[in-house]
């Protein structure tokens, strides 16, 4: 079984996040960058079926250098070996030349499953997973909270907000997974002593034939036109209980038409 | 000589953050102090590879690892978490050391995995066995004799509830010779680096709390951190202990060389002085809340103050520190 795992690095969500007001995009050097939180669980998965069924988990990453440390943090959790697109052309690509140029990668090094975490804590589109399987031609399975492997297709359960479907797929599939599916493990030491000899093959946009004009910010099919920091909170209101507490809470929830 | 940390520490320290974190080590010290000595984190310590720090590899260890036992051991003391944690390191290093090669082969695999809990003591040194009624061992080094030993009586009153210190008396012989008080010192000193990384870890978490409480907290119609008197106490926290830090891990890396008791001490010393400093600062800016046993520092706070005179006073490594000063020697300067 040939596991591709996708991991995004982002700020840490503990932190202040920013755009840069040059291009708008993401300021990477204002916050500490950490593995997508609902990733970890996607790794976690691909141990897991690894276990079950054998074969071999591979970790893809598209960032800049400093990537590699959330790279770093999947192989020390176990995975084999990884794949780190990195290329200044990059900078700037939006969620549709993103889902691009992973397809390359991925069509390039094959693969049976192709896991991730259902979005990522910056962006949030959520769009990734289907956006591949539309670009690799194979299913989608997404917001899957529990999968199974049986020979050559998959089952898995996906979360709706009315509880959860039952879908079956074909392999090659691509599966995203909420964080209800697991309980990433932590690296041991040894997992981290021995992530340092595991293999990352760099790759640059012309090794994985992606054409250079298609991802950036100039071949972003979205721009980000404007933005502002979040107004600073408004100070409550204190309504003091005169025995009509009550009537005056359903009478704010009312107007905020809540009821 | 790079001195900082490189990604593989950090990944370890991160990764024990994040473990800690989530286990919510106030309620298990909690528990602890109340005599319920549930191992669910001692395992996933153990699976985390904490004790194997301090095993040699050929007994299912990754150690002696001094850099990776400071680095662990300062998490250990952000959050509080309780146990014979540094016990149980030190006599991974007795064992080796004791040439009782049957003990050894018995006991250092298990607790490289974190199946074994183990106290110690040695007279003179450590009159009393931590947490000895939760250990599966209790070792005791006396002289050119290493023995296991069983608890005597009921827990002595301590300072510190979640640290309960038991008198303790021989039961059987495991070795005898002079690896034993060699041994027996390798243990203490590697003991005393853990103790303040602990207590460097433990100053770090009540400076970071009492930071965020002097923010939010108003008195005057500001918040008190505005005030320079409170952020002066605030500053001279931070710098204690940002100035002992290098000292442990000046000492680690000097493991192995005959500095390393001195280093140990002068970290230890600098270590418990900071750590101090930083608690009765925190205790002191959050005011009469500091002293509830609900509010959580206070589980901090006390355990600063037993971690100070554990594994030696602050008087006992200022003087050990003094000793090793060529002139104090009667020799020539180096």
């Amino acid at each position: 079984m040939n596991i591709v795992v996708c991991v995004k690095q982002v700020p840490d969500t503990a932190t202040e996040r920013k755009l840069r007001s040059d291009d708008k995009t993401l300021d990477r050097e204002a916050a500490d960058g950490v593995i997508n939180e609902l990733d970890e669980y996607a790794v976690e998965e691909a141990l897991t079926i690894k276990e079950a069924h054998g074969g071999e988990v591979t970790v893809l990453t598209m960032g800049p250098e400093k990537a590699s440390e959330s790279i770093r943090k999947a192989l020390a959790m176990g995975a084999d070996k990884a794949v780190h697109l990195s290329d200044e052309a990059l900078h700037g690509s939006d969620a549709l030349s993103t889902s691009y140029a992973l397809a390359q990668v991925l069509k390039k090094i094959g693969f049976d499953i192709v896991l991730l975490g259902s979005e990522s804590t910056d962006a949030r589109t959520g769009m990734l997973a289907a956006m591949l399987s539309e670009r690799l031609g194979v299913p989608q399975v997404t917001l899957a909270n529990k999968v199974e492997i049986d020979g050559s297709s998959l089952k898995a359960q996906r979360l709706t907000d009315y509880g959860f479907d039952r879908v079956e797929a074909s392999l090659p599939a691509v599966v995203s997974v909420v964080e209800k599916i697991n309980e990433p493990r932590y690296p041991s030491f040894k997992g981290i002593m021995a992530a340092k000899k595991k293999p990352v093959e760099k790759l640059a946009v012309a090794d994985a034939e992606i054409d250079a004009a298609k991802v950036g910010l100039a071949g972003a099919s979205t721009e980000v036109v404007d933005f502002a920091d979040a107004p600073p909170r408004e100070k409550g209101q204190i309504v003091k209980d005169e025995g009509d507490g009550g009537v005056k809470v359903a009478e704010f929830l009312a107007s905020k038409k809540f009821i | 000589m790079r001195f900082v940390l490189d990604t593989e520490q950090r990944l370890l320290g991160d990764t024990l953050h994040g473990l800690l974190t989530k286990a919510g080590t106030p309620a298990l010290i909690r528990r602890w102090a109340a005599g319920d000595h549930d191992r669910t984190l001692w395992s996933a310590l153990g699976e985390t590879g904490v004790f194997a720090l301090a095993v040699p590899e050929r007994h299912g260890g990754a150690g002696p690892l001094p850099v990776e036992l400071v680095v662990a051991a300062h998490e250990l003391g952000r959050h509080a978490a309780p146990g014979p944690i540094v016990e149980t390191l030190a006599a991974a290093a007795l064992l080796d050391g004791s040439a009782a090669a049957g003990p050894a082969a018995e006991w250092l695999p298990r607790i490289a995995a974190g199946q074994a809990v183990v106290s110690l003591g040695s007279p003179g040194r450590i009159r009393r066995a931590l947490d000895a009624d939760a250990a599966d061992l209790i070792l005791l080094a006396d002289g050119e004799h290493l023995f296991s030993a069983v608890p005597e009586g009921p827990a002595v009153r301590a300072l510190d509830p979640a640290r309960r210190l038991f008198p303790v008396r021989q039961v059987e012989r495991l070795a005898t010779g002079p690896a034993v008080p060699r041994a027996a010192a390798t243990a203490y000193d590697l003991a005393a680096l853990a103790c303040a990384a602990q207590l460097l870890g433990l100053g770090r978490a009540l400076l970071d709390v009492t930071v965020k409480y002097a923010r939010t907290r108003r008195q005057f119609g500001r918040p008190i951190g505005e005030f320079q008197a409170v952020k002066h106490h605030l500053a001279n926290a931070l710098t204690g202990l940002e100035f002992a830090r290098p000292l442990a891990y000046g000492a680690a890396l000097s493991f192995g060389s005959p500095d390393f008791p001195r280093d140990v001490s002068a970290a230890k010393a600098a270590a418990s002085d900071a750590a101090y400093a930083t608690a009765r600062t925190a205790l002191q800016v959050h005011g009469a809340i500091g002293y509830t046993d609900e509010y959580d520092p206070s589980l901090w706070i006390r355990k600063v103050r037993a971690l100070r005179s554990a594994w030696g006073t602050p008087a006992d490594h200022r003087a050990r520190v003094l000793a090793a000063v060529p002139e104090v020697r009667g020799e020539s300067p180096r």
